[in-house]
């Protein structure tokens, strides 16, 4: 297999003009010669053709290159793409089923408009004349940041660069949002706190060097299956090292070399602990510390975002060497022990491989460490284990931050589709402002400077009324809100007025005024990026069903019919090109250069900054990345270009179980599932692998409860209940104490139990810990 | 008062050794600082799955299944096979219990899938995996725990390709398959559970595609590369 199946198209269209021409050559040969038959050369209806074209998949954000299977003007097939430098070929079972999420009866394929309690067919049109005039009314009425957006990490690119720039340039509010901040903000701003500039500096490629992985709470034998099989791979060949460390016993544990449990939010203590045995082992890089970073400190007690409007900015200060020494003699290991559960000499063992100047080490983490009270904090963490030992920005040393959804960083990261973002830079920042006004153009007063609302409060301020119109696209928050009673009871109230966009029905659509349908993924053209910086563009290869709409173009109807037209002068032909034209001079110069729109089709996804026609393997180091001055590291994002280590202590979470709440509650995926399964549900094979959620509890548990697989439970919080089956010994085993639920279940929302804390820096929500009670219902 | 020439020429012989030393003394410092590491290799990127790769990989067995006496009772159909497809080439799902639902890889379903044998709680041939490098086996293959749906489907199924697709009278068949991740001939066409259809009579003759060529699953007519020739 090579390059040459992404040139199908033009192969069957020369095929098929050969035909033609073969075809009139016939029937111009049978009137000259009517005695003589001629042989009908056999043509095989294009129906019946199958033809094979690249996509990125679906689902989630390791952005495996998919070949999809188009035959009779439909997707019937699914392979993995061999050239595709992220899954090799290999898919999981939720990307080789991808192309039948699009196939489910119930689609949406008309819009839908509530009349007096009823939902009542509407044409496209009337339904956007609908959304515009509401939305212009609301604005009239109740101000400009009285509407909002709320996204997602599966927006095209294009569609979040359209969706940002008809709020802060065309309505003029930072009223957008996107639900990336439930699962990945404490990675941004992990990120900012510690290089000055987000996403990661290394890449999938560092799997191929690295001779040890540390899982930080990341279950990724079923999360990032495919990445996961790449470990596995190495392993089997070079013999690499996989450490799990997690809160819970799961598929990760059991491949890997060994399995380290702790007790919920003491990784904070943990990792500190590593770096206290380095500092004390004399496994300190000093020469890199030396050149290359400097100390920080920031506020402490930081709270835990409960109360509405909910204020924090962190101050930090530079501290030196000795007081951060001295702070980690809070952490020896025998410390760390009491509040981990963690041995002394297991912490010694993490520390001796991180320390190990001639091991490679590469370390994974997801939603464990970023849905996190203290998220920002544990990223920060283990950037400072890496810069003290300086495996950081080569080849086989990697901090890598993973991502859940398959446009979080390249939508939702790199277009700034967030409240306090632009495309690029911040809205607080006057020059980045002045840049985004002369590409919009559009005064720069228009754009406002203050920050708006994140999350948990744009839905805290629908709830109380600031926000009076809400238009969700491509997410479903009544599955995955924390605390999610509030925020729905909320939405319903009286006079707001929720647009939704979406593909099938969910509870989200159910709380809906007008319903939006969206085409889908391959039903347009579009690109996501995944979470090694690589942007991946796929093209419309089928037809939308009924009247279905890209988002994108969706947001631009509704912007011409509210006289925001002229920030949207594109075609429905050529908008996706133009945009991309428009986007990519927000990205200009060698820090973040994206691929020219060509080279993105002609490629299975091209990483930035690509400068000078390559691409970025690894940024910050001379070597690899062209933006990095001098012999070797260069952390160019903050001023002083260095990376800040940051002094950060454990704090408790703000729940923790007690006498009446005995237990913790994690929530989380299944890997047949991929989120609220508001698309994976409707694929038979996944459905029926995992047709519903359930509560998996410890073996010592069940047996004290007596209380088997299958038997019914009533899990309580002091937010709500529900009743669900128990999983006892299956796919995994929380530890003693604790329970687990996957979140997928429309009909089991466990988010109805979860608590709305978030962490004060990234205001990222804590789905991970909360208190609940159990009972056998 | 003036220095003599020689004794000029020592001062500056003295001055040149004190800076030196220092020279040498501070590298060395700095040296010391720096952490031993081993001298990092040139990477060489993983090429992407070769279909060539498995073309001999279980010719150990060939003779065995030579001499292995059909087992018509227990024999699969290609009708069973494809049942757990959800389309031609998805990876089957799993159609029996699990015994531990924990298990992984070699601990657990290599154990019948890597070399196949008759299972008695199945009655059954287990089917070999043409690809047990690959150990996360729950990555693409399921199980079914429920036969309902969530929602009515309107999907519509890649078919299973025709067999018997010789070109001329007696001629050997072509491939009709993609062979990513089917790579090893002999998994699925040679011993008791490989589906009567497609089992095949000569598993001896291990260079399979000596004779059967790989039919183009693109359906691409044959063109020169542009390099190859200027039009």
């Amino acid at each position: 297999m090579n390059r040459e199946e992404y040139n199908i198209e033009t192969q069957s269209r020369r095929s098929f003009i050969k035909h033609m021409a073969a075809a009139s050559a016939i029937t111009a040969a049978t009137t000259m010669l009517p005695e003589v038959t001629f042989a009908k050369r056999a043509v095989t209806s294009t129906s019946g053709e199958l033809t094979w074209k690249k996509s990125p998949c679906r689902f989630c954000g390791v952005g495996c290159g998919l070949l999809i299977g188009l035959q009779g003007g439909k997707a019937v097939a699914v392979k993995g793409d061999p050239s595709s430098s992220v899954n090799k070929g290999l898919c999981c079972v939720k990307g080789y089923h991808s192309v039948m999420a699009l196939y489910g009866k119930d689609r949406l394929r008309k819009p839908l408009v509530k009349r007096n309690g009823k939902w009542v067919e509407v044409t496209m049109q009337e339904a956007l004349d609908l959304v515009a005039s509401k939305m212009k009314e609301t604005i009239a009425k109740s101000g400009k940041d009285s509407v909002s957006i709320y996204g997602s990490g599966q927006w095209t690119i294009p569609d979040g660069y359209v969706a940002s720039k008809f709020m802060k340039a065309g309505i003029g509010s930072n009223n957008i949002e996107a639900n990336a901040r439930l699962c990945m903000s404490s990675a941004v701003t992990g990120l900012m706190t510690s290089f000055g500039l987000d996403e990661p500096m290394g890449c999938y490629e560092d799997i191929d060097h690295a001779d040890v992985f540390i899982l930080w709470g990341n279950n990724m034998a079923e999360m990032h299956p495919v990445l996961f099989s790449r470990l596995l791979d190495q392993r089997l060949k070079r013999g690499c090292t996989i450490i799990d460390l997690s809160t819970r016993t799961t598929r990760t544990s059991l491949a890997a070399d060994k399995s380290i449990l702790f007790n919920p939010q003491s990784d904070l203590a943990i990792a500190n602990s590593i770096c206290y045995e380095l500092v004390h082992n004399d496994w300190v890089n000093k020469s890199f510390v030396q050149k290359h970073c400097v100390f920080k400190k920031g506020k402490t007690n930081i709270g835990y975002g409960l109360e509405d409007k909910f204020q924090f900015t962190d101050e930090p200060s530079g501290i030196d060497f000795d007081e951060y020494r001295m702070f980690l003699d809070d952490y020896t290991p025998s410390k760390a022990e009491k509040f981990s559960g963690v041995s002394v000499k297991d912490i010694i063992y993490l520390a001796s491989l991180y320390g190990n100047p001639n091991k490679k080490i590469m370390s994974f983490w997801c939603m464990g460490p970023n849905q996190h009270t203290r998220g920002t904090w544990m990223n920060n963490l283990i950037y400072n284990i890496h810069l003290l030992t300086g495996k950081i920005s080569t080849p086989g040393n990697s901090p890598f931050s993973l991502t859940g959804q398959p446009s979080a960083c390249g939508t939702v990261r790199e277009v700034g589709t967030l409240t306090h973002l632009l495309p690029h830079g911040t809205v607080t920042n006057e020059e980045d402002r002045k840049h985004a006004a002369e590409i919009w153009k559009v005064p720069v007063e228009k754009i406002p400077a203050k920050p708006t609302y994140h999350t948990v409060e744009m839905f805290r301020a629908l709830d109380r009324g600031e926000i009076k119109f809400m238009w969700i696209q491509v997410t479903n928050p009544m599955v995955t809100m924390p605390n999610l009673k509030r925020y729905r009871n909320g939405a319903k109230k009286e006079d707001r007025f929720i647009v939704v966009s979406d593909v099938y029905p969910t509870p989200t659509t159910d709380i809906a005024d007008v319903i939006l349908p969206s085409s889908m993924w391959i039903e347009r053209e579009g690109m996501f990026g995944n979470s090694e910086r690589r942007t991946q563009h796929f093209e419309k290869m089928i037809e939308p069903q009924g009247e279905c709409m890209s988002d994108g173009w969706q947001i631009i109807e509704v912007a011409r019919r509210m006289g925001h037209g002229n920030l949207f002068p594109w075609t429905k032909e050529n908008h996706i090109e133009e945009i991309w034209k428009e986007y990519s001079r927000f990205h200009e110069g060698n820090k973040h250069a994206i691929a020219p729109y060509e080279v993105l089709k002609a490629n299975p996804g091209i990483q930035w900054p690509y400068v000078n026609g390559k691409e970025t393997k690894w940024r910050y180091h001379s070597k690899y990345d062209p933006a990095a001055k001098g012999e070797s590291f260069d952390f160019y994002g903050k001023p002083d270009g260095k990376a800040w280590i940051w002094q950060r202590p454990y704090e408790p979470a703000p729940e923790v179980p007690d006498v009446e709440y005995p237990f913790w509650l994690n929530t989380g995926r299944v890997l047949e599932h991929w989120h609220t399964g508001s698309m994976t549900r409707r694929i038979s094979v996944l459905h029926q692998a995992v047709p519903h959620s359930y509560v998996e509890l410890n073996t010592q548990d069940a047996a004290e409860m007596n209380v088997r697989t299958g038997d019914k439970i009533k899990l309580m919080s002091r937010r709500g209940e529900i009743i669900l089956p128990a999983s006892v010994n299956e796919r995994g085993q929380p530890a003693k104490g604790q329970v687990f639920v996957p979140f997928f279940d429309e009909s089991m929302l466990i988010n109805e139990l979860t608590l709305d804390s978030f962490c004060p820096i990234s205001r990222q929500p804590d789905y991970k810990k909360c208190a609940v009670k159990m009972m056998k219902a | 008062m003036t220095v003599k020439p020689k004794r000029k020429y020592l001062i500056l012989l003295f001055i040149s050794l004190m800076v030196s030393a220092i020279i040498i003394l501070d590298l060395s410092v700095l040296h010391e600082q720096e952490v031993a590491r081993i001298e990092e290799k040139d990477y060489t990127a993983t090429t992407p799955i070769p279909s060539e790769s498995g073309v001999f990989v279980r010719s150990e067995f060939a003779l065995d299944y030579k001499n292995m006496p059909d087992d018509a009772q227990h024999q699969r159909t290609l009708k069973s096979y494809s049942k757990n497809r959800a389309y031609a080439g998805a990876p089957p799902t799993i159609p029996h219990i699990i015994l531990n639902e924990n298990g992984f890889g070699g601990k657990s379903c290599l154990q019948c899938h890597q070399n196949g044998g008759f299972v008695t709680q199945f009655n059954a041939y287990a089917p070999v995996t043409p690809h047990p490098e690959l150990i996360n086996c729950k990555q693409c293959h399921v199980p079914v725990k429920v036969q309902t749906l969530f929602r009515e489907s309107s999907f519509i199924k890649l078919t299973m390709p025709e067999i018997n697709n010789q070109a001329l009278v007696g001629s050997p068949p072509v491939i009709p398959h993609a062979l990513q991740m089917r790579e090893n001939c002999l998994a699925c066409h040679a011993g008791p559970a490989a589906p009567k259809e497609i089992h095949v009579t000569h598993p001896e003759r291990v260079n399979c595609r000596q004779c059967h060529a790989a039919k183009p699953v693109l359906n691409l007519e044959w063109t020169r590369t542009s390099s190859s020739i200027k039009e």
